[in-house]
């Protein structure tokens, strides 16, 4: 128990948690070594998260909250991916070793949007995702500074009930909204473009 | 016979495929008995003696050949039977079709199982086609064609209750049968390594009566769940 709620805390520097480094050998083959992603594998960049992120995701999928719908190809290889760790144990200890990781800002490989566009329609997101785009844990909403490609794709993912319906995601349910309201993907773009001023 | 021991027989084939391989166990097992109690007994007849000499044999007399030729005619009859139990159990699950009750697609991809299936219309490719991921939910003694669809690499449809394997090859549309027998929820495997989570690519067949059936088609028939909700929100 003392193990269990000391992994749960995001205070575990690596070097302490050689569970979550032995269990990080699996995610290494498409999340890469430094948790930076790659968007052959369609696997994003997962090293700027929170531990309490990563731990949320980690169990929706492996309760089918998400990657279960019939149109969620990426969400179908993440999903035995969780469910091939044992324990809540392993879950925790895996996803403080991945928040361990150094932070590095994913290369951008989307081009074309306006940041003066972006920041006045990232208005509708700032009181989640906080004003800066690191997130909140409070509302349970991440940091956004993730690859480019993989903030459109769950954008669209959320429009198309893809992600957020499922009777056992009711966190992600209230992106479905939120994702109506961005028109196209040209404000998509734009709010990438402002998302990149906001980067430390 | 032994095998439907270890595991249950769910399809109306599943029973000709065990006799397929109790008969070849049988015979097989039969001749694998029968040459090694020769063999062991040769070895204890002529093991080494003071004062004999191992003994060359080039196996060109006709009394010493019929050890081998003999046992090789008894072999090939025995293959007739085998071949022709297995011509015909093959002709009856995979050349022939009989016509269907119901079709649905299933869909291997990396790494899970989808089904569509056709809602009330009966129809594939409609508005209320029921999709489903992980779980495929069929109805007990109504014959299914199935049309198997790999998305990405090559997978392998395995339902060992069934004693249906079928490899699904991305680019191509299989045609199968398969008659679900005794209602109950059995595994769904890939059979064809696929990739990293090849291991873990594991679904559920759930067999219904007919009754349950009915019901898990209205609830999920898009249409009609649609309407329900439709009609529980007028109602507040
Ligand atoms: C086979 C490739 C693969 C492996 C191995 C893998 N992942 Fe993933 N992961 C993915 C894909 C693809 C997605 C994107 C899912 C989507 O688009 O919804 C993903 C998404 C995620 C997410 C959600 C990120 C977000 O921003 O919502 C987390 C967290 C995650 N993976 C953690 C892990 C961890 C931890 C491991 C190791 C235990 C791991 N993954 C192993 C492919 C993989
Ligand atoms: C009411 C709070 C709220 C608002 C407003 C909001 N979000 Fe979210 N967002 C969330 C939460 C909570 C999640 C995490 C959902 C989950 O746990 O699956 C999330 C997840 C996301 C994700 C998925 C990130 C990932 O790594 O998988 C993206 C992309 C996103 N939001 C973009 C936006 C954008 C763009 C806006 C503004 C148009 C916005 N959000 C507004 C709460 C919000
Ligand atoms: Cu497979």
């Amino acid at each position: 128990m003392a193990l269990a709620s000391s992994l749960g805390s995001s205070s575990v520097a690596a070097d302490d948690n050689a569970r979550g480094e032995q269990l990080y050998e699996l995610c290494v083959q498409c999340h890469g070594e430094n948790g930076e992603g790659d968007s052959m594998a369609l696997a994003p960049a997962i090293s700027g998260f929170g531990q309490w992120y990563i731990a949320t995701q980690l169990r929706k999928f492996r309760d089918g909250g998400r990657g279960r719908h019939f149109d969620d190809i990426a969400g179908m290889r993440m999903r035995p991916m969780a469910l091939s760790l044992r324990s809540e144990e392993d879950v925790d200890a895996v996803s403080a070793y991945a928040a361990s990781l150094p932070d590095v800002l994913p290369e951008p490989t989307l081009e074309g949007g306006d940041p003066a566009k972006g920041q006045a329609g990232y208005a509708a997101c700032s009181g989640c995702h906080g004003a800066d785009g690191y997130g909140n844990e409070m509302v349970g909403a991440p940091s956004l500074h993730t690859s480019d490609w993989y903030f459109v794709k769950q954008m669209h993912n959320y429009k198309a009930g893809v992600r957020g319906t499922n009777p056992k995601d009711a966190v992600g349910a209230v992106m479905v909204g939120m994702a109506t309201i961005v028109p196209n993907d040209q404000a998509l773009m734009d709010l990438l473009a402002y998302l990149r001023t906001q980067q430390k | 016979m032994i095998i439907q021991d270890w595991l249950a027989q769910v399809s109306t084939y599943a029973g000709s495929i065990d006799d397929l391989f109790a008969l070849i166990g049988v015979l097989v097992g039969f001749w694998f008995i029968v040459s090694e109690g020769v063999f062991f007994w040769l070895l204890y007849r002529f093991r080494a003696k003071d004062g004999v000499k191992a003994e060359y044999i080039t196996g060109e007399e006709k009394h010493q050949k019929r050890w081998v030729s003999w046992p090789h005619y008894l072999v090939l009859i025995c293959d007739i039977f085998i071949i022709y139990g297995a011509v015909t159990v093959w002709y009856d699950i995979k050349q022939d079709l009989p016509s269907p009750d119901a079709t649905i697609r299933v869909i291997g991809q990396q790494w899970a199982w989808s089904f569509v299936q056709p809602g009330a219309d009966g129809e594939l490719g409609t508005a209320d086609d029921i999709a489903t991921v992980d779980e495929l939910y069929v109805e007990s003694g109504k014959l299914y064609h199935y049309q198997l669809e790999a998305r990405d690499v090559m997978h392998d449809f395995s339902v060992p209750v069934f004693r249906l394997k079928q490899d699904a090859i991305p680019g191509r549309v299989i045609t199968g049968w398969f008659e679900p027998t005794t209602p109950g929820s059995y595994d769904i495997q890939c059979a064809e390594i696929c990739g990293i989570g090849h291991g873990v690519m594991a679904g559920t067949v759930i067999v219904q009566t007919p009754e349950e059936h009915k019901a898990w088609m209205m609830a999920n028939t898009p249409q009609v769940r649609d309407s329900i909700s439709i009609a529980a929100n007028t109602a507040r």
